[in-house]
């Protein structure tokens, strides 16, 4: 075994490899993927993967309780931006029935250094954090949709990340029972 | 003190690990047919003491008692459930569920890559870290 | 010649004019973590034996070591390049493995029996910290990747090597050079 013991302290990593090992990744799928669709579902799919991990840790080391509304996640969401990649984006524009919001950023580490050529404004360069969304809130039994509203990549002035809340989901029901 | 066995399942009802320790008398079944019995039971306790719950259930279940021994019940908030017999003796084992969760589960099966999240698991690294975390606990409790 | 059309033209800053930051930002080793892991498994999906995936890892590493040097160099205006072939790998050992990996690396070594090898050691390299290598693929060390970066490094900076990654007092990267660049270093020694 390769691995011995995992210290229980958060260590930090200097955000420029983080963001430069990012854009190697997306560059690789640019490469290996001939449709920029597939390069986005992809990314998508990766921080999907992620998601599934990382709320796990996030709720070992902050003890959280369960949310009560999609205000509270939305706290949590944002509170996990800054742990994470020590980024706090705004809560913005809910929906009136409440079930719906915004993340608004003015930075983002992993768009550092990073121009998007003409050719590629299909590519959802950071389409990574919707998946990681996606998959964090599945596992706490949300069911989401999120996507890119603004870029700045793109142009905006601010990057806008859309989430919306469908439905929640229950414990699987043991075979052979209605 | 003296814990008898542990079975881990995730939200899908996956069995992702069982294991004994000090289990005496086994049930007489595969240990998939007593895990399926064993999910299915929890989840018709769960949802039955819910609904005869008289005030807002929060927790819900947490543990049921015999003469002879306690089944001590756990589940994150990502749904991942704990179970745990042990004797009748023993106290605080939400306490210990809950560190075993933070300690054992997050830090060797979900940072560890050789384990695929919803599969069953096989690393030997979580097989040896929570043997040791269940027998320490043995130890200084007694 | 066309009158340049003002309209036409994007509203977009070019990334040219925003300043460099100063490079002190940090973020949270677990989200490295479980990206890098991540990349790993993409990697191993697209290669077919152990050898590809170390080619993988490496190429991706090599990528990122080229600009995280170019970006070392353009913020620290007074540093110069090494031209030593030592004191290049001492750089690498130290301010830079210090600046990217937050801490020194534990060892650089010089081969015995090979005036051309190198190595340096690091018993826990960070983007192993989630890896751990199932059994059949033994000698798979996914901290080639940190390799390449130091491949990188050595490769735009006029030193041209080879590094590998090995399971050697925790993770040993082998830098082989180029004979030729053996033998500038030691007709500068002459000098």
């Amino acid at each position: 075994m390769s691995r011995q013991n995992t210290r229980l302290d958060v260590k930090k990593v200097n955000s420029e490899l983080f963001t430069l090992t990012y854009g190697a990744i997306v560059s690789q799928l640019m490469k290996d993927y001939e449709n920029v669709e597939d390069v986005n579902k992809q990314l998508d799919r990766m921080g999907y993967n992620i998601g599934v991990r990382m709320v796990e840790d996030f709720l070992a080391r902050t003890n959280a309780g369960r949310c009560y509304d999609l205000r509270e996640t939305a706290d949590k969401i944002q509170y996990a931006f800054k742990m994470y990649l020590g980024i706090t984006p705004a809560l913005t524009n809910w929906s009136a029935a409440g079930d719906e919001f915004s993340l608004t950023f003015d930075t983002n580490p992993l768009t550092e250094f990073v121009e998007l050529p003409d050719n590629y404004q299909n590519l959802k360069y950071s389409n990574i954090l919707c998946g990681a969304l996606r998959g964090s809130c599945e596992m706490v039994q949300m069911d989401v949709s999120c996507w890119f509203v603004q870029d700045q990549l793109k142009g905006d002035l601010a990057t806008e990340l859309r989430i919306k809340f469908n439905k929640r989901l229950e414990d699987a029901i043991p075979a052979g029972e209605d | 003190m003296t814990i008898y066995n542990i079975y881990i399942f995730d939200r899908m009802g996956t069995i992702l690990y069982q294991t004994n320790w000090n289990r005496l008398k086994q049930s007489g079944m595969s240990s998939e047919e007593e895990a399926k019995l064993m999910y299915g039971m929890l989840f018709s306790i769960k949802s039955f003491v819910s609904k005869i719950s008289p005030l807002d259930p929060k927790r819900g279940f947490l543990c049921y008692k015999t003469s002879k021994y306690a089944l001590h019940y756990y589940e994150s908030l990502t749904g991942v459930k704990f179970i745990l017999n042990t004797d009748i003796t023993i106290k605080n084992v939400r306490d210990l569920l809950h560190q075993l969760y933070k300690e054992i589960y997050v830090e060797y099966v979900v940072k560890n890559t050789e384990c695929e999240m919803g599969q069953p698991i096989e690393s030997e690294l979580f097989k040896l870290k929570l043997d040791q975390f269940i027998k320490q606990h043995m130890k200084s409790l007694q | 010649m066309n009158p340049i059309q003002i309209s036409n033209m994007r509203q977009k800053t070019s990334i040219l004019d925003k300043s460099i930051s100063k490079g002190k930002g940090e973020i949270n080793m677990n989200c490295f973590a479980l990206m890098f892991s991540e990349l790993v498994q993409y990697c191993q999906g697209k290669a077919h034996t152990v050898n590809e995936l170390q080619m993988r890892l490496s190429d991706l590493g090599q990528e990122v070591g080229t600009k995280l040097i170019d970006l070392h160099f353009l913020r620290e205006k007074n540093s110069k390049r090494e031209i030593k072939l030592l004191n290049m790998l001492l750089f690498i050992k130290s301010t830079f493995w210090k600046s990217f990996f937050g801490r020194e690396a534990d060892k650089l070594e010089h081969s015995n029996d090979d005036d051309s090898t190198y190595y340096i050691i690091e018993k826990e390299p960070l983007v192993n910290k989630f890896i751990s290598v199932p059994k059949d693929k033994g000698n798979l060390n996914c901290a080639v990747f940190v390799g390449g970066i130091i491949e990188g490094i050595l490769n735009s900076s006029g030193f041209n090597a080879k590094v590998t990654a090995h399971w050697h007092k925790g993770t040993t990267y082998m830098v082989k050079f180029e004979d030729h660049i053996i033998t500038r270093d030691k007709q500068m020694d002459e000098r």
